[in-house]
């Protein structure tokens, strides 16, 4: 998705190596993908469909 | 010279995946002096990595002695690899990044990003395509993993 948009950026973070941030976020299951800080989050691997559909969800609260 | 981290078995796989790059991909180091444990292995795996293509490039930065080129690539973290275009001398940030070390699982997920890089083609489908032609505001997404 960051590929096809300029306005996306997708990192991977390794969460035992940055535990304040993965508190923070509540990681409980990997992989877990969060939104925007913690507007949206899924966990576990995210179909495409189902990750668009919790970035709607998500631009259309902000 | 150092033991290597990749076995000859991986890096025969390796080979075999970096058959399909396309264009080149210049990989963006960020390390840090102090308190980066993993940042050692991360830049050595990595360059074990790139050397196995003409078509891929390493770079290496320090996270506070290029404090502005980490702003500009948005890397926070050390150490932080971003995965970026390049044609000619010209890079582009796509704004595909991995914070901490890429072993286990991501190792494969850094293999896959490179080769999608290299593409320039997300290979997404066209709804989603045509979704994020429509976006009107920035979206971070953070995929946390672990190395297991």
């Amino acid at each position: 998705m960051a590929l096809e948009s300029r306005l996306v950026q997708a990192e991977m973070v390794e969460a035992m190596e940055f535990p304040e941030l993965s508190q923070r976020h509540r990681v409980s299951g990997v992989p877990q993908t969060t939104i925007n800080d913690g507007a949206g989050s899924v966990v576990g691997a995210v179909p495409e469909a189902n990750l668009v559909a919790e970035i709607r969800r998500v631009a259309s609260k902000a | 010279m150092a033991e290597k981290l990749l076995n000859q078995g991986i890096v025969s796989q390796i080979k075999e995946v970096f058959s399909q790059l396309k264009e080149p991909v210049e990989v963006l180091f960020f390390g840090r002096k102090e308190g980066c444990d993993y940042c050692a292995d991360t830049l050595q795996l990595v360059q074990e990595i790139v050397d196995l293509s003409d078509t891929l490039g390493l770079k290496v930065y320090d996270l506070d002695e290029d404090a502005d080129l980490a702003e500009q690539y948005h890397v926070d973290k050390a150490p932080g690899l971003v995965l970026a275009g390049r044609d000619g001398e010209q890079l582009t940030d796509y704004g595909i990044r991995f914070a901490g070390i890429p072993s286990g699982h991501e190792f494969s997920s850094l293999i896959h990003d490179l080769v999608l890089v290299s593409s320039r083609d997300s290979g997404l489908d066209p709804k989603t395509r045509a979704f994020l032609k429509d976006l009107k505001q920035p979206v971070l997404l953070q995929v946390f993993v672990t190395p297991t």
